[in-house]
C-alpha cells in the first residue's frame, strides 16, 4: 500500500467515526419519519374468549353471553377510543367501510377508554332482549339490556324465510378521537353478531 | 252567586294548569342542564387526553394517567347512556363525577409534562453537545493521527535500503 491508499483508508474511517459521533445530535435535531402502518384492531369473541360459541338463538328474558369486545392500538401513540353498541334489524343500514360512514342508527351502550400504543383493551358484555312480541310474520323487540343498562329499541323484524328466523344484529362500531377534528370520528371498523329471536 | 261558585273551580283549574306548565318548563330545564353537564364532561375528557398526549410526546410515562383517565371516562359513558334513556339526574351526577376525577388528573398531567419537558431538554442538550464534542475529537484525532502516521511512513521509507534483485538490470 502506498501513501495515497493509506490516506483513503484514514479518510473513510474518520468519516464513519464522525457520522457515529454525530448520530445522537442529529437524532434530536431531525425527526426521522417512521414508515409504520397505523391501524387499530377490533374484535368480538364468544363466552370462552374464542371465535366460536357466539349467542345466536335468543329468547326473551334469557341472559346471553358474555361476549368479549377487544381493541388493540397500533396507531403509534396513545389513543382515546369509543365503541358504540347498536342494534338493528335485517333492513337497517350497517356502517359503510367504503365511504367510512358509520351506521346512522342511534347508539345504545358505549365504552370509552384510552390505550397506549401496542396495548390491548378487552371487556365482557352480556345482554338480554325483552318485551318480545310475535305477530304472524313479524317479531318485535321492545327492550334490550346491555350490561344491566336497559335501552328501548322498539324494533321489528320480518320473518326470514330463507334463513328461517327473525333476525336482528347487535354490532359494535369503533370510533377514535381526532385531535384536529376536536371530536370522535368513525374509525372504519365494526363487528357484530346475528341473533335469531325465538319464542 | 253562581259566579262565586265558579271561583273554587277556576282556582283548581288554575293550579292544575300552572303545575302542568311548570312541569313542562322544568323537564326541558333538567334536560338542558344534563346535556350541558355531559358536554362539559366530554370537553374535560378531551382536554385531559390532549394534555396527556402532549406529556407523552415529550417522553413522559403516561401509563398510570391513562388508567386513571379510563376510570374517569367510565362515568362519562354512564352519563351519556343515562342521557340517552332520559335519566337526566343520573346523567348530571355521572358527568360531575367525571369532571371531578378529570380535574385531579389535569393538575398531575401538568406537573408530569413539566418534568418530562425538563428531562427532554437536558437529554437533548447532552446529546447535541456530546455529538459536537465527539465530532471535534474525531476530527482532531484524525488530523493529528494522519500527520503522525505520515511522518512515520516517510521515516520508514527513508530507512529502507535498496535491494538488488537478480535478473534486473
Amino acid at each position: 500500500m502506498n501513501l495515497e491508499d493509506y490516506r483513503t483508508v484514514f479518510a473513510s474511517v474518520s468519516l464513519v467515526l464522525i457520522l457515529v459521533a454525530a448520530f445522537p445530535g442529529l437524532n434530536v435535531a431531525i425527526s426521522f419519519p417512521r414508515s409504520v402502518e397505523r391501524f387499530s384492531e377490533l374484535w368480538i369473541l364468544g363466552p370462552e374468549r374464542m371465535a366460536e360459541g357466539y349467542p345466536f338463538n335468543v329468547t326473551a328474558g334469557e341472559g346471553q353471553g358474555p361476549v368479549h369486545i377487544g381493541v388493540r392500538n397500533h396507531m403509534g401513540a396513545s389513543q382515546y377510543y369509543l365503541v358504540y353498541a347498536k342494534f338493528r334489524n335485517q333492513t337497517q343500514p350497517l356502517p359503510n367501510v367504503l365511504t367510512s360512514e358509520p351506521s346512522p342508527l342511534s347508539p345504545l351502550y358505549e365504552f370509552r377508554f384510552f390505550l397506549a400504543d401496542g396495548e390491548t383493551w378487552e371487556t365482557p358484555m352480556s345482554f338480554v332482549v325483552n318485551d318480545v312480541v310475535f305477530k304472524g310474520n313479524i317479531s318485535f323487540v321492545g327492550l334490550i339490556s346491555i350490561n344491566d343498562h336497559v335501552f328501548p329499541t322498539n324494533l321489528s323484524s320480518d320473518w326470514n324465510s330463507e334463513q328461517d328466523g327473525f333476525y336482528y344484529q347487535l354490532f359494535f362500531e369503533l370510533w377514535l378521537y381526532g385531535e384536529n377534528l376536536q371530536g370522535f370520528r368513525f374509525h372504519n371498523r365494526f363487528v357484530g353478531i346475528w341473533l335469531n329471536v325465538t319464542a | 252567586m253562581p259566579c262565586l261558585r265558579i271561583i273554587p273551580v277556576l282556582f283548581v283549574l288554575f293550579v292544575l294548569l300552572s303545575s302542568a306548565v311548570v312541569g313542562r318548563v322544568d323537564a326541558p330545564d333538567v334536560e338542558n342542564i344534563a346535556v350541558s353537564a355531559v358536554e362539559g364532561a366530554e370537553q374535560a375528557a378531551a382536554s385531559a387526553y390532549l394534555a396527556v398526549l402532549e406529556a407523552e410526546n415529550v417522553g413522559a410515562d403516561v401509563s398510570e394517567l391513562l388508567r386513571r383517565l379510563d376510570s374517569a371516562t367510565l362515568y362519562l359513558a354512564s352519563a351519556r347512556m343515562s342521557l340517552r334513556i332520559g335519566d337526566f339526574d343520573g346523567a348530571i351526577g355521572n358527568a360531575s363525577f367525571c369532571v371531578e376525577a378529570l380535574d385531579a388528573i389535569l393538575s398531575e398531567v401538568e406537573v408530569l409534562k413539566d418534568e418530562a419537558t425538563k428531562d427532554l431538554s437536558e437529554a437533548s442538550l447532552m446529546a447535541i453537545s456530546g455529538s459536537i464534542v465527539g465530532v471535534v475529537l474525531v476530527v482532531c484525532i484524525s488530523f493529528f493521527g494522519w500527520r503522525f502516521f505520515k511522518v512515520r511512513y516517510y521515516e520508514r521509507v527513508l530507512k529502507m535500503k535498496p535491494e538488488v534483485v537478480k535478473g534486473e538490470s
